[in-house]
């Protein structure tokens, strides 16, 4: 039987290629995303581990917590007297004041920006500096510096050149030396300059303070009793941890954007599979039916049902196979493509060797062998029923509309989509209502294709009439088969549902962003970073040097902050409640924006209703410098405003440099003084902006699509990725057809003979192929739409946001899904025209 | 129809006008030793409105002969007139056009596209070619045929009889310079054979439809005004108004062996 599976699959490879196909674009999917994520990690992982390897304790301001949202808080310098004090600690060996902070390098008059961070830091030399030189010598004067060597490659700066370092202060040094970072050149996406000690605090305007003190063990020392003879050493105020949970709980912050990216390649590529399952049990669906005939035979012959059965699943498991070894090899080899894909739209990963775990192999190989093997359960089921008379009948092609309780089970599942959806729409629904009402519309619509196929395809179709017979037979052709007209259009149906839900959400928040900004801000122009940082990176000099401009009637600057309340991290905007309502329009629910400057916060509507909070309630806010403090709620701001915002808790920028240690603007709104005219003002603002090459003037359009930019790249990205659903749907459209062919070669012969031309029976199989298209996107784009409405609507109940259905996307949605319909069927029609006539009619 | 063309190298059962002309045509399959020969120098005339029987051993060319008349096939030299237009020269693109608009099929079996109604079958060629059906002439066909109840049926809901009748209308619905039916009757029971090939000879004499018909069956050829006997590629008799006793004493004088296998 093994022998006969072999041959069989062998023998009908051809219609099993495109399936093949199938399985291994979602295994290289799959394995590209593991490879891309696992190297990440490791990489990051890498990179935090070298950059404390040869130190055993890190002595830092205390915090309430390191980090959020991925960005590492910025902690309070510690004095320098404090490293004599650890150095005298019994068992230390060494005590080193590193100071840390960002330094922009400019080189031939040029700024480099790089996408990761700009670092500038004191030289150590080993085992506290991670870093090693490469070339040249470490900096030993004031006016030295050394650069790594990954910049200094990309930006031809050669020993004895001169570069410019921006921090707090500006200074010009020479280049004396060139370092890498453990095994690598420098650190990934970013710039590195290292300087003495003096430079550093001096660059960073520390004065004598330094931002660490780093602690070397001395041989023999156990290093959790040293910490707890420094910490006892210090007093509480600093915190002392070990250079090993450092690096992890940097990687792990630095690893959360990789894990937003992993979850998003996950469900794409489990899209991808869905799909190419559909597309699988469609064909080994097609193929049994097809061999019905032999089958009987085998059958006749002796053959069991369960040796049926396990031949059916044998080949299954052949392709399956097949198809992950080939997806896996794809999946290393465009690994590094789905890595520059992401960058292309602003997702920034570590660039470096990849990481094929063992994990990846098999994760792999499940997923390529069980969604071959699961999808052919059904069909093995049916070939393995397959009675041995059959053999004696004339095998008719045209497949049973379904049963009468699918239907019934199918209607039942789309009504509960559908009422449900409606009561979303009506106003009272979650997003989880949403997503329960899309699977059961989904699975609802399974059911029912076989029994709504052929009067939904005789509609649709009903425009091909129009180019007479070729037209009829095409429309015809797809009503009688649906249950693989059903299928086929489904898969396709779902990549399109999944685009056009994407694009209609995705145009909806852009629009509300742009509608409430527009509205509540009014500031002729804002200010700020080019690079897309998480607080903004904004100098605060910017707001000085700006506001000082006579052109310039008002300059009012907004600060982000992370703080916590519990497990929970927020976001938070510092305003200064006097310039601000200059700037905006502003409108509170309650209380009073002025009443920030003694210490509260002012709540957007719905954080004050989830949190059951009151004008004179108290919010208590756990903030990483100072820990927890009780600010009292002084006013409510409506949810409109707050979104322009794009925040729910506002407090005095007073308030703020109480809190945080962070000295960085987000923006800088700027209202022009009357009677200067936007030229001569914008003049002035970009003269004063030279000083800051990463500072943008934008005015409110330039400002919306900064806001708007992150929306679009994720939608691009997501949008290319499932282009590989769509793919692979479209692969199932012209696999159904060429099967579909092989089934119909009597019928093309007839055709031919009594006078079809080639021309005509090209267009009666691609009107086939565009008709099941075309049925893909009224199901698709419709259930897309209507999902899209539904979490318009739930998220609504919490956010400002309406529904807008961008037609121009959608036409073209529309317009490329036809159009690759038509493709789809070119090779199908191409082969049927080649069909010999009279061969055709020999066919029995 | 045209005539004026050369007397053919056999003598003409029938004084009337010629329809289709085949002159030393040679039609060989493979190449090198596996090579057959299954048209070897056939030379034949067929007479306008008339109804020819092709008849002969398996193997020995009759369906090969009609391919190569009906413009399914080509040939590999020799001429094969229908009409005045020379079938050997056209392309492929010509040679359809060809059969959509002046041929008429009836295969054995699968002669209707399972899709279409009996009554879409019947005018089949007709929209290919962007032709109005002739409405008056093929309500008549369906009447004589005896499908006037049966129309609207798609063919899976149509005896075999019904089928073949269905075809056959849909043959002449064009009215086509010739009818080639190849075993029309070779999968229906003797009534409904019979009343088919009468409808054939009636189509013949009365409607004016030139037909030729590939048959296994002395007593279906028995129904046409002449019998064209075939072997290993030749022609090698002709039989005028046949009856069956006279066609079966001619079979078995022709090839004695070959006869075992005909039905
Ligand atoms: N496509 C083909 N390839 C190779 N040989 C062929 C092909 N078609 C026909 N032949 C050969 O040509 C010869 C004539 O075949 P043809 O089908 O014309 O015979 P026939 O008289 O119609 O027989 P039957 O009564 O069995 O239908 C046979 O020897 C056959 O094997
Ligand atoms: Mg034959």
């Amino acid at each position: 039987m093994w022998r006969l599976t072999l041959r069989n699959t062998l023998a009908r490879r051809a219609r099993l290629a495109l399936t093949l196909i199938a399985v291994v674009l979602g295994v290289t999917f799959v394995t590209g995303s593991l490879i891309l994520t696992d190297t990440s990690q490791r990489l990051l992982d890498e990179q935090f581990r070298t950059s404390t390897a040869g130190v055993d304790l890190t002595v830092r301001d205390a915090a309430a917590f390191d980090s959020a949202m991925g960005v590492e808080v910025e902690r309070d310098p510690l004095p320098a007297t404090l490293v004599d004090r650890i150095r005298a600690v019994p068992g230390v060996a060494a005590a080193r004041p590193v100071v840390r902070g960002q330094g922009l390098l400019s080189a031939d008059g040029k700024t480099i920006v790089p996408p990761g961070a700009s670092l500038l830091a004191s030289w150590e030399p080993a085992p506290v500096g991670a870093f090693t030189l490469r070339a040249g010598d470490p900096p030993a004067a004031d006016d030295e510096l050394v650069v790594d060597a990954d910049t200094a490659r990309r930006h031809h700066i050669e020993l004895g050149d001169t570069v410019t370092v921006r921090a707090e202060q500006t200074e010009s040094l020479r280049v004396v030396g060139l370092a890498g970072f453990g095994d690598g050149p420098g650190l990934p996406n970013s710039t590195v300059g290292l300087v003495t000690l003096p430079t550093a605090q001096h660059l960073l305007k520390l004065g004598g303070d330094v931002s660490e003190v780093a602690v070397v063990a001395a041989d023999g020392t156990d290093v959790q009793r040293l910490r707890d003879r420094v910490e006892a050493a210090i007093g509480s105020g600093y915190a002392v941890s070990a250079g090993q949970d450092i690096a992890a709980s940097s990687a792990a912050a630095a690893k959360t954007q990789v894990d937003h990216l992993q979850l998003m390649l996950f469900a794409l590529a489990a899209a991808a599979l869905l799909v190419g399952a559909l597309l699988i049990a469609n064909t080994f669906s097609i193929v049994i039916t097809q061999r019905t005939r032999e089958l009987a035979v085998l059958r006749a012959a002796g053959a069991t049902g369960a040796q049926v059965l396990w031949s059916v699943l044998g080949e299954a498991l052949l392709v399956g196979f097949t198809a992950s070894v080939a997806g896996i090899g794809l999946g290393v080899a465009t690994a590094a493509g789905l890595r520059d894909l992401a960058g292309a739209f602003g997702i920034t990963l570590p660039d470096g060797g990849l990481v094929v775990a063992p994990r990846t192999m098999i994760v792999a190989f499940a997923v390529g062998v069980g969604v071959t093997v699961f999808s052919a359960i059904g069909p093995a089921r049916r070939a393995a029923s397959v009675a041995p008379v059959e053999a004696m009948r004339r095998s008719a092609a045209a497949s049973a509309p379904g049963g009468r309780v699918r239907t019934i089970t199918g209607w039942g599942m789309t009504g509960i989509g559908a009422s449900s959806l409606v009561a979303v729409l009506a106003g009272s629904g979650s997003l989880a209502l949403v997503g329960a009402a899309a699977l059961a519309a989904i699975a609802g619509l399974a059911l029912l294709g076989p029994a709504l196929t052929p009067r939904l395809a005789r509609l649709i179709g009903r425009p091909l009439d129009a180019t007479g017979i070729p037209g009829r037979l095409a429309r015809e052709s797809a009503a009688r088969t649906p249950r693989r007209t059903a299928a086929t259009a489904l898969a396709l149906a779902l990549g399109l549902a999944l685009i056009s839900f994407m694009t209609v959400l995705a145009t909806s928040i852009k629009d509300s962003i742009q509608r409430s900004y527009t509205e509540v801000i009014t500031a002729d122009y804002v200010i700020e970073s080019a690079r897309n940082e998480m607080l903004g990176g904004l100098s605060h000099h910017v707001h000085h040097h700006v506001g000082e401009l006579p052109e310039v009637a008002v300059a009012s600057r907004l600060r982000y902050g992370h703080w916590k309340d519990g497990a929970h991290t927020n976001a938070l905007t510092a305003v200064d409640p006097v310039t601000l309502p200059r700037v905006t329009s502003l409108r509170m629910a309650a209380g009073d924006l002025n009443a920030i400057s003694g210490g509260g916060v002012v709540l957007a509507e719905r954080a004050a209703r989830e949190r059951h909070l009151a004008l004179g309630d108290s919010l208590p806010m756990t903030f990483s410098r100072t820990g927890t403090q009780r600010l009292p709620v002084v006013g409510l701001l409506r949810d409109r405003d707050a979104q322009a915002l794009s925040t729910d808790y506002i407090i005095s920028l007073d308030t703020y440099s109480r809190n945080y240690r962070e000295n960085m603007d987000a923006s800088v709104f700027v209202k022009v003084a009357d009677g200067v005219s936007d030229a001569a003002a914008k003049k002035a603002i970009t003269a004063k902006l030279a000083d800051h090459p990463t500072a943008q003037l934008r005015d409110q359009a330039a400002a919306v699509a900064g806001r708007t930019m992150s929306i679009d790249q994720i939608l691009g990205l997501v949008s290319v990725l499932l282009m590989l659903t769509i793919l692979i749907a479209l692969m199932g459209i012209t696999n159904t057809l060429a099967l579909s062919i092989i089934e119909r070669t009597r019928e093309i012969g007839l055709l031919r003979a009594v006078g079809m031309t080639r021309g005509q029976l090209r267009w009666m199989i691609r009107g086939e192929a565009v008709l099941i298209a075309v049925l893909a996107i009224v199901v698709g784009v419709g259930l897309g739409i209507a999902f899209a409405a539904g979490t318009v609507s739930a998220l609504g109940s919490t956010a400002e946001l309406a529904l807008v259905v961008p037609a121009g996307r959608l036409v073209l949605v529309v317009a490329v899904a036809t159009l690759a319909g038509l493709l789809a069927g070119m090779l199908p029609a191409r082969r049927a025209a080649k069909l010999d006539v009279l061969t055709a009619i020999a066919t029995s | 129809m045209t005539t004026g063309f050369a007397p053919a190298a056999q003598p003409s059962p029938t004084r009337s006008a010629i329809a289709a002309q085949v002159r030393d045509v040679v039609k060989t399959y493979g190449r090198g030793d596996t090579a057959v020969r299954a048209l070897d120098g056939v030379n034949l005339e067929i007479a306008a409105e008339r109804f020819t029987a092709v008849m002969g051993p398996s193997g020995s060319g009759k369906s090969t002969l009609m391919h190569a008349l009906a413009g399914l096939d080509t040939i590999n030299a020799g001429q094969v007139l229908l009409g005045d237009t020379d079938l050997s020269g056209l392309g492929e693109r010509k040679r359809t056009l060809l059969r959509r608009d002046r041929i008429g099929f009836v295969f054995q079996s699968f002669n209707l596209v399972p899709t279409l109604t009996a009554a879409e079958n019947i005018v089949l060629p007709l929209p290919l070619a962007g032709r109005p059906p002739d409405r008056a002439w093929i309500d008549d066909l369906v009447a004589t045929l005896g499908l006037g109840d049966r129309l609207r049926h798609r063919p899976a809901e149509l005896s075999g009889g019904q089928q073949q009748r269905v075809a056959v209308a849909r043959a002449l619905a064009a009215r086509p310079q010739i009818v080639f039916a190849d075993e029309p009757t070779g999968n229906l029971d003797s009534r409904a054979g019979e009343a088919l090939l009468s409808f054939l000879r009636h189509a013949a004499h009365e409607l004016g439809q030139t037909i030729v018909m590939v048959t296994h069956d002395p007593n279906a050829a028995a129904f046409a005004d002449r019998v064209v006997f075939l072997a290993d590629g030749r022609v090698v008799g002709d039989l005028a108004e046949p009856t069956a006793a006279a066609i079966l004493s001619r079979m078995a004088s022709i090839d004695a062996p070959a006869t075992r296998k005909t039905r």
